[in-house]
């Protein structure tokens, strides 16, 4: 059924129809709607779970770590400087191999402060052992966020959904929410093998010295590898109920006769595809996007690039001092090819700047300027600051 | 090969998998330290170790470590300075340990009990030793020596047991029903007390030692120093310890309008506080030293059990501190008056300091009568040969003299001592040592034992606490024959206790049981062989420290591994 929703409450919703256990969060912008829709929920008694208010992201995440060990369905929702605070316990999730969903309302990160959007967040957290899945659009959200449990729970790790704060979270979209009957056929009740159960005592986070730390690492390295072909299949079987899928690993748009290919992560790539079809005096691209940040899908990027002369990766952060995160791992990734497309890597639409339908033209212009090595971005205008920080 | 769980989980004994011990560069030892109590008692008392007994809720097993140091531990509670006290290192929290009154209460529980040593009397498979001299260190010597097996004679000059603790100390210090259950229960340990019996008089050196192995030389100090004044001397002179012991056996006192005592020592405070009550209205006391204070420099104070000072001032006694007698004013043989010189010190010879008269600082006064009490010497008695021309016995610090190996000397005799405590102590010393050379064992070690502290305990772990305070006489109440100062109840006696730090031995608090993050402290049913209730096991510390950081008693400390 179609509803005009806003994305946080679809997103909450969503959530709700995944029947969580417990949900800990701690308030900060853009996620606060989703968690306040969810907490509405469960004060109307439309969703029954255990929501633990806390005084920090810190405590949101050791909740639902303490939770998900207990083999509770687990959520959590945060964003920017609440993703930082949560650090710590988001590496010990992973390591400890716990199944869970956390939205990250993607958000700039501070300083300067900035509320809007942008995926420095969750880029900063990639090394963490999470999933990290981008959305697109609000459809996809609601569509992921319902994957995102069955992934989680098959693969057992954590998945992180990442949608672009304000831009999906905030706009009204019409989405088609599924009903209980699709998620719970889709979706069996969470069994976790290794929970904490006071008949079977176990230590979780325990000290592994020199002799094996290598090797859990390793396995945590092998998890998400074998990862890919669940996050194929988790959208593939949710497609054959309610007939879309959000894109697996990635996705390919555009004539498949084109010589020059362009990358991009969450919603800009909605942006981009409305673009490509008016490109005024222009030949059209070959639209990718990637859907599964981690594990990063290498294979599928280079099958999906075969043909390709000229590669640019738009992207929503980066590294100071090195250039684009994105733009670095394709051009790794794309290394291994016989005949690899030229990489050219952009970012664009830091902390909210916006991203007009003429980025793409821009950007395609831009790319023959730059060398093959290069990183730039796009939007930057540098005569607003003094002229020795240029 | 050990395979890792999904997500490192550990199963139930897993965690023993990671001998952590491999990481160490430091390791945890326990050391029983001596304890500042302990280390400054010149009896050698380890008052740590009773009170910790005493915890236990053990008050007899208690009163036996007391006495394995101390066969009179009512008498030392009541005339001792209480050097445990002044090192005790709860004064730097708050107050010092009362542990005197600790030692009291024992005492007095085992006066009450009738509780008997823990000693075998019918041992007697060792070498006959006579004691000369029944004072404290002479009965402890007959004590000790009989403790170890050996047969011991006990012979003084006086009809009864005890020295000066009956003959120069006050009742109201020390009420005689308590020496007198003290000395008895030590003179029934099977010792052949001889009173009435005088060196040189009744039976000769020679003799003793004909028929004993060794000799235990107590005498004590019993010839006041001569004294005047320039050379002048009133007629009627009379010495502080002769009054005072005239006083005792008599009850009589001389009673002047006014007195000067000249001397700092308890004899002069003793003496000061009997003639007040007595009725002399005006009793000063003229000492070299200073008084006791919070800036006072220890070594320049009054060598007197410090509340017995203070009482004194209570009573009305004046001090006349770093002051000595200049001139005796006489009106013919009579005493009119004196006057009295600041004395200031000086560096002099071989960096000792010297006093000398401050020019100037004269004053004058009127008083009737004047007592020295500067202090007694050794009267020879039968040992003229080894005594020599010197007002003291010269003896190393376990009571050997140079004059004869089969003779050791202790107490007063020696005149580096002065309390009732040191002479204790010497008679154990001396009769550890004549053991040892009976048997061919080790001569004991006088050498004080490190002590550890204040800095080394964690003392986050104690509250502070009031020190409990004694019973004590109103002024209006105090007369010759009732003692001053009283004991402690049971509850305060369980109050006092709780106060102690234990420093340098095992609390077991299981601080480091607890805290330990890698299980290597277990804890044992037994005590184990350092007399803990803690092993460490070195498989699986990493050295962290943190079982010495939170031990409360300095008991752990890391070394190097």
């Amino acid at each position: 059924m179609l509803h005009a929703l806003e994305g946080s409450q679809a997103i909450a919703q969503a959530v709700a129809l995944c029947r969580p256990a417990v949900v800990a969060a701690y308030p900060i912008t853009p996620q606060t709607h989703i968690v306040e829709n969810i907490s509405k929920l469960v004060a109307d008694g439309k969703l029954k779970c255990e929501f633990v208010s806390v005084e920090s992201e810190f405590s949101a995440a050791s909740v639902v770590l303490g939770s998900a060990a207990t083999g509770a369905r687990s959520y959590t929702a945060s964003s920017s400087q609440g993703i930082l605070l949560m650090a710590e316990v988001l590496f010990d999730i992973a390591g400890m191999r716990l199944p869970m969903v956390l939205t990250c309302a993607n958000r700039a990160i501070s300083a300067p402060i900035n509320i809007w959007n942008d995926h420095q967040d969750a880029m900063t957290v990639r090394d963490s052992g999470w999933i990290q899945l981008y959305c697109a659009d609000n459809q996809e959200a609601i569509d992921t966020t319902i994957q995102a449990f069955r992934i989680s729970e098959r693969t057992e790790l954590p998945v992180m959904v990442c949608v672009d704060g304000f831009v999906l979270t905030h706009t009204l979209e019409v989405v088609d929410m599924p009903n209980a009957e699709q998620v719970d056929s889709y979706l069996p009740p969470f069994t976790f093998k290794n929970k904490l159960d006071p008949k079977h005592p176990l230590s979780l986070g325990t000290l592994v010295g020199p002799e094996y730390y290598t090797e859990a690492r390793y396995s945590l390295h092998r998890a998400l590898e074998k990862a890919l072909p669940e996050i194929e299949s988790a959208d593939a079987d949710w497609a054959k109920i309610c007939g879309r899928a959000s894109g697996g690993l990635l996705t390919v748009d555009g004539p498949e006769s084109a010589s020059v290919g362009v990358l991009a992560m969450g919603s800009v790539v909605s942006t981009l595809t409305e673009a490509n079809e008016i490109l005024p005096g222009k030949k059209r691209v070959r639209l990718m996007k990637l859907r599964a940040f981690r594990p990063f899908p290498a294979e599928a990027l280079r099958q999906a690039c075969a043909g390709l002369k000229e590669l640019i990766v738009l992207e929503r952060a980066f590294s100071p001092g090195c250039g684009g995160i994105l733009g670095t791992e394709v051009r790794a990734a794309l290394a291994g090819m016989a005949k690899p497309p030229a990489v050219r890597n952009f970012a664009v639409g830091l902390g909210g700047r916006d991203i007009p339908l003429g980025t793409l033209s821009k950007l395609l212009d831009a790319a023959k300027a730059q060398g093959n090595e290069g990183f730039s971005i796009l939007d930057v205008e540098p005569e607003r600051l003094p002229p020795e920080d240029r | 090969m050990k395979q890792l769980s999904r997500g490192a989980f550990a199963l139930p004994g897993t965690s023993l998998d990671f001998k952590t011990g491999t990481w160490r560069n430091e390791m945890p030892v326990h050391t029983h330290w001596g304890a500042p109590c302990h280390v400054a008692c010149p009896a050698g008392e380890d008052a740590q170790a009773y009170i910790a007994k005493m915890m236990e809720g053990h008050p007899k097993q208690a009163w036996e470590i007391l006495v394995q140091a101390n066969p009179l531990p009512a008498t030392t509670a009541r005339v001792c300075p209480h050097f445990c006290e002044q090192a005790c290192n709860r004064k730097h929290m708050d107050q010092p340990i009362a542990i005197h009154l600790i030692e009291r209460y024992l005492g007095d529980e085992a006066i009450k009990n009738n509780w008997a040593y823990p000693v075998d009397v019918s041992k007697e498979d060792g070498e006959p030793v006579c004691v000369v001299g029944a004072g404290p260190a002479g009965l402890s010597a007959a004590y000790h020596l009989r403790r170890l097996g050996h047969p011991v004679t006990l012979i003084d000059s006086l009809p009864e047991a005890g020295g000066l603790l009956r003959t120069a100390i006050p009742v109201t210090r020390l009420p005689r029903n308590v020496l007198d259950a003290e000395v008895g229960r030590l003179l029934k340990l099977g010792i052949d007390f001889k009173p009435r019996t005088s060196l040189g008089r009744d039976v000769s050196l020679e003799q003793l030692m004909g028929e004993h192995a060794y000799l235990f030389l107590a005498p004590g100090a019993a010839k006041s120093r001569h004294w005047s004044v320039d050379g002048a001397v009133p007629s009627d002179l009379r010495e502080g310890l002769g009054l005072l012991k005239e006083w005792l056996v008599v009850g009589d006192i001389p009673k002047p309008k006014s007195v000067a005592i000249h001397g700092g020592g308890n004899t002069a405070v003793d003496l000061a506080r009997v003639m007040k009550r007595a009725g002399v209205a005006d009793v000063h006391v003229i000492t070299a030293s200073g008084l006791p204070g919070p800036d006072a420099d220890p070594k320049d104070v009054l060598n007197v059990v410090p509340r017995e000072f203070e009482q004194a001032v209570e009573e009305g006694i004046v001090f006349h501190a770093h002051r000595t007698i200049q001139r005796l004013l006489m009106r013919g043989s009579k005493l009119v008056g004196l006057e009295m010189v600041h004395l200031k010190k000086l560096p002099g010879a071989g960096g000792r300091s010297s006093r000398v008269a401050f020019e100037g600082t004269e004053t004058v006064l009127h008083v009737e009568m004047v007592v020295p009490a500067i202090g007694e010497v050794v009267e020879p008695q039968g040992f003229e040969n080894l005594l020599g021309h010197a007002d003291y016995f010269k003896a190393d610090p376990i009571g050997q003299i140079a004059g004869s190996d089969r003779v050791l000397v202790g107490g007063d005799a020696r005149g580096d001592r002065g309390t009732v405590t040191a002479a204790i102590g010497d008679g154990r010393l001396a009769a550890l040592a004549i053991h040892a050379k009976l048997t061919g064992g080790e001569l004991p070690d006088p050498k004080r034992r490190p002590f550890i502290d204040y800095d080394k305990l964690n003392v986050n772990y104690f509250e502070p606490a009031a020190r409990a305070v004694e019973p004590m006489l109103a002024l209006e109440q105090r007369n010759d024959s009732d003692e001053i100062e009283g004991g402690l109840n049971f509850a305060q006696v369980t109050h006092e206790i709780g106060r102690c730090f234990s420093c340098g031995n095992c609390l077991a608090c299981d601080n480091c049981w607890t805290l330990c993050p890698d299980n290597a402290v277990i804890k044992t049913v037994e005590r184990a062989a350092d007399g803990s209730h803690y092993v460490f096991d070195y498989e699986y510390c990493k050295g962290c420290g943190l079982c010495a950081h939170e031990c409360p008693c300095g008991y752990i400390g890391m070394v190097s591994d």
